[in-house]
C-alpha cells in the first residue's frame, strides 16, 4: 500500500490561516490502513485543526468527510455537495489522491495534511515497512522475491556491501535487517548461492521517474 | 484566569473499574475543584482518539480516562492500548497548544463516588493552569 | 609486461614486492597547503596514498583535485570514488577528467550513506538526495571497460582509453562470512586489479578467509592489501568492534591495551605484530596502513616494520 505519515500539524495551521471554512478529506484505502488519512485520523485531526486555529484566535469552520478512494474521479465527484461553502480543503490522502482532488476541484485550494513517504506493507500492528521504490525494472526475478532497489539503503544490485552489521541489521537502519543479507539466505536455503554470483550489470532506470515523467498508454482500453 | 474558574472535566470509564453501586449523581455533586461529568464504557479500550477530541471540540476542559489496574482488564490488552493511545492524543494536544494536562489516564478499582469525584478533583487542578478549553469560550 | 596503468602501485606489485598504501583524508576546505603538509610528512613511506572520496559523507575538498596536489608533491594518489553522490554520466566524465589529470589509480566504492554523518560531530547533509545509479561492482566494471576497450558504460565510445589500476573494498568478516569471498571474486572478475581489506585484528579469522581466497584462484588475479589501522586505546578497539561492521578485535587484544601502562606503545607494538601476522598469510601482496588522526606516525611505524625504504621503480 502507498504509505504517508502526518504532517506536523503546525504546518497545516499555517496554511489555514485566513481561510473560513476548511474541508478534512480522508480516504479509506492506503492512508486508513497505515493510520494516517481514514476516518479515524479525519475525524482527529479536524477538531485538533479547530482547536489550534482557536488557539490563535482564528475561528474556523472544518468539516469532515473520507471518500472510499480519493484516487478515482468516480468516488470524488459526490463530494461535490460537501464543498460549498467550503474555501479550503486538507486532504489526508497520498500524494495521488490529494491532486485528483485537487484537479477536480479546481478552484479550492487544496492542502497536503500528509507527507507520503513509500510503497510498504504492515510488518506488524503499528510498524511499516517500504518494499517497493516502482523502479520500473523489477528484479525481485533475481533476488528471491527481496527489493533491493527500497530495501537496500544503497540500492546495490550486487549486494551485500561491506555495512552488514554483526547482528545481520543494515548499517545504515539498525531496526532494519540488511537486505542482501536476506537475499543470500534465501537463496543459501534454495540451494542457488551460485545465481547470487552472476554480475548484474548497470540498471536501465529510464522505465521510473527517471525516465521523464511516466505515463502508461493501453490503445485497447483507450476510448 | 478568572477566579471562579471550574473546568469542566469528563470521565470516561471503564465499568469495570468503578463499583456498580456507586451513585454517579453523589460523584458529581462532591466535586469541589471542577464540574464533574461521567459516561460509562465496556472497556477503556473503547476510547478511541476522535472520541477524546470529539469531547474537547465540545468544550470540556479537561477528560480522564479511567481504566481498571494494570494486569486486571477484563478484555486483557484492553487497557495497555488504552494507555498508549492516551499518550498519543496527549502528544497531540500538546502540538496544538492545548496542553497534554488536558487528558490523562487513571486507574482504579471498585471506584466509589468519593473516590471518583476525588480523582475528578486532581484533574480539574491539573486543568486549571491551562485555563478554560478555547472552544468553549467561543460558546 | 604489459602494463594496465603504468602506476607505481602497479609497478611495485607486478615486480613481486610488497606493497604499502596509506591513507589521505582531503581539507574540509579549499586550502591545498594542508595536503601540502601531509606530503611532507609522509612522502617516501608507501607506494600510493589512497585520497578519500568526501567520506561518511562529509563535504571535503574534492578527491580528483586532492590526488592531483599530492601528484604535483611527488607522491602517487589512488583516488577512491564512490556511487553515492555521482551518476554514471558524472562518474565516466570525472574518471576523464582524472586520467586527464595523469591520476592512475581508483578504488571503487559503494560509499558511506549520507546518514553517515549524521552520527558523527558535523552535521553533514543528511537531508540529501543520494544517486546510487550504479553500486561499486558496476563502477569496476565501467572503468575496465574505459580502459580495456575505450567504451562507455553504454557502449558509445572515447577517444582514447583512461588508463586505471583498478581497486575495490573487501570486508571479509562482515555477515555474510561465506558469502564474502564470493562478493571478492565478483569485483575480481568485474576488472579489480587490487584490494584493500576492512581493518583486520583478528589475523587468524582473516587467515581463513584469505585461504578461501587463494582456493578459488583470486589471489593470482588480484593483489590483496591488509588493511591495519594503529590501536590508539582500548576504547577505540572496542568502538570498532561494536559498531564498524566487519571488524573484529579479539577480545585478548582489547585486554591487553586495556592493561597496558602506555597504550599509546602498546598499539605501536600491536600494530607492528598486525603487519608481520599479515604479512606472513599466503596470498597477501602489501598493507594498507592507517593512524587515524595521527599520520605522522606513520613514517617511524613503516620503518620499524621493516618496510622502508620503498622500492624504486622505473
Ligand atoms: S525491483 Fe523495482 S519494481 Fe521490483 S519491487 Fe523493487 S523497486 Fe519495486
Ligand atoms: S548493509 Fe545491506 S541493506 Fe544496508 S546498505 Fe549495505 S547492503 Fe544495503
Amino acid at each position: 500500500m502507498i504509505i504517508a505519515e502526518w504532517k506536523p500539524i503546525s504546518e497545516i495551521v499555517e496554511k489555514l490561516k485566513g481561510h473560513k471554512k476548511v474541508l478534512v478529506a480522508g480516504c479509506a484505502t492506503c492512508v486508513a490502513e497505515c493510520a494516517a488519512g481514514g476516518e479515524r485520523e479525519v475525524e482527529t485531526l479536524a477538531p485538533l485543526l479547530r482547536m489550534a486555529m482557536e488557539k490563535e484566535g482564528n475561528s474556523i469552520e472544518v468539516v469532515t468527510a473520507t471518500l472510499e478512494r480519493q484516487c478515482e474521479p468516480e468516488f470524488v465527484e459526490p463530494l461535490a455537495a460537501k464543498l460549498i461553502g467550503v474555501d479550503a480543503v486538507v486532504s489526508l490522502a497520498c500524494g495521488i489522491g490529494i491532486q485528483c482532488l485537487a484537479e477536480i476541484f479546481e478552484d479550492t485550494p487544496v492542502y497536503p495534511g500528509v507527507n507520503t513517504t513509500s510503497l510498504a506493507i504492515r510488518e506488524e500492528p503499528g510498524v511499516w515497512g517500504v518494499r517497493c521504490e516502482a523502479c520500473g525494472a523489477c528484479v525481485l526475478g533475481e533476488t528471491f522475491g527481496l527489493c533491493p532497489v527500497a530495501r537496500c539503503a544503497k540500492s546495490l544490485m550486487n549486494g551485500p556491501c561491506g555495512g552488514t552489521r554483526e547482528n545481520g541489521a543494515c548499517e545504515v537502519n539498525a531496526e532494519v535487517p540488511c537486505i542482501w543479507l536476506k537475499i543470500f539466505e534465501r537463496a543459501q536455503a534454495r540451494g542457488k548461492v551460485d545465481e547470487l554470483l552472476r554480475f548484474q550489470g548497470t540498471k536501465n532506470w529510464s522505465n521510473s521517474r527517471h525516465g521523464g515523467q511516466k505515463r502508461v498508454v493501453r490503445e485497447d482500453l483507450r476510448t | 484566569m478568572s477566579e471562579n474558574f471550574q473546568p469542566e472535566i469528563m470521565i470516561l470509564f471503564c465499568r469495570q473499574s468503578v463499583d456498580p453501586a456507586t451513585d454517579l449523581a453523589r460523584a458529581a455533586g462532591l466535586a469541589r475543584n471542577c464540574v464533574l461529568r461521567m459516561v460509562a464504557l465496556p472497556c477503556s479500550s473503547k476510547v478511541e482518539v476522535p472520541h477524546i477530541m470529539r469531547v474537547l471540540e465540545d468544550g470540556a476542559d479537561g477528560v480522564l480516562v479511567v481504566a481498571c489496574p494494570e494486569h486486571a482488564c477484563r478484555f486483557m490488552v484492553g487497557n495497555t492500548r488504552a494507555e498508549k493511545r492516551i499518550n498519543y492524543a496527549r502528544g497531540l494536544l500538546e502540538t496544538v497548544g492545548m496542553g497534554a494536562e488536558r487528558l490523562a489516564l487513571a486507574r482504579g478499582a471498585k471506584l466509589s463516588a468519593e473516590a471518583l469525584a476525588e480523582l475528578g478533583n486532581s484533574r480539574g487542578r491539573a486543568v486549571e493552569p491551562l485555563g478554560a478549553n478555547p472552544l468553549r469560550r467561543r460558546k | 609486461m604489459n602494463r594496465k596503468a603504468g602506476s607505481r602501485l602497479e609497478k611495485v606489485l607486478a615486480s613481486g614486492r610488497f606493497a604499502v598504501t596509506a591513507e589521505i583524508g582531503p581539507p574540509r576546505g579549499p586550502n591545498a597547503d594542508v595536503i601540502v603538509e601531509k606530503a611532507k610528512i609522509l612522502k617516501g613511506v608507501a607506494d600510493a596514498y589512497n585520497i578519500t572520496d568526501n567520506q561518511t559523507a562529509v563535504v571535503r575538498m574534492s578527491s580528483i583535485a586532492a590526488s592531483r596536489i599530492l601528484l604535483d608533491q611527488g607522491l602517487e594518489p589512488l583516488m577512491q570514488m564512490v556511487c553515492r553522490d555521482r551518476n554514471r554520466i558524472a562518474m565516466q566524465s570525472d574518471l576523464l577528467g582524472a586520467s586527464a589529470l595523469g591520476l592512475k589509480n581508483i578504488l571503487c566504492l559503494s560509499g558511506d550513506h549520507q546518514k553517515a554523518s549524521a552520527g558523527g560531530k558535523l552535521k553533514g547533509h543528511p537531508g540529501a538526495k543520494n544517486v546510487f545509479d550504479i553500486d561499486s561492482i558496476q563502477l569496476i566494471s565501467v572503468v575496465r571497460g574505459m580502459r580495456d576497450e575505450a567504451v562507455q558504460d553504454s557502449g558509445d565510445s572515447i577517444d582514447a582509453p583512461t588508463p586505471f589500476f583498478i581497486g575495490a573494498a573487501w570486508t571479509p568478516l562482515a555477515p555474510p562470512r561465506e558469502f564474502r569471498v564470493h562478493r571478492l571474486a565478483k569485483k575480481v572478475a568485474a576488472g579489480a586489479d587490487f584490494i584493500q581489506t576492512q581493518a583486520i585484528y583478528d589475523v587468524a579469522a582473516f587467515a581463513e578467509a584469505m585461504a578461501r581466497a587463494v582456493d578459488m584462484g583470486l589471489t593470482e588475479k588480484t593483489a590483496i592489501l591488509g588493511g591495519i589501522i594503529l590501536p590508539r586505546s582500548a576504547g577505540m578497539l572496542k568502538y570498532m568492534n561494536r559498531s564498524v561492521p566487519g571488524v573484529v578485535v579479539p577480545d585478548a587484544m582489547i585486554q591487553r591495551m586495556e592493561k597496558s601502562k602506555d597504550p599509546a606503545k602498546e598499539g605501536r607494538q600491536i600494530f607492528l605484530e598486525l603487519i608481520e601476522g599479515v604479512r606472513a598469510i599466503p596470498g597477501i601482496k602489501g598493507v594498507h596502513l592507517q593512524a587515524i588522526e595521527a599520520e605522522h606516525l606513520l613514517p617511524d611505524l613503516i620503518r620499524d616494520a621493516g618496510l622502508l625504504p620503498r622500492p624504486a621503480v622505473d
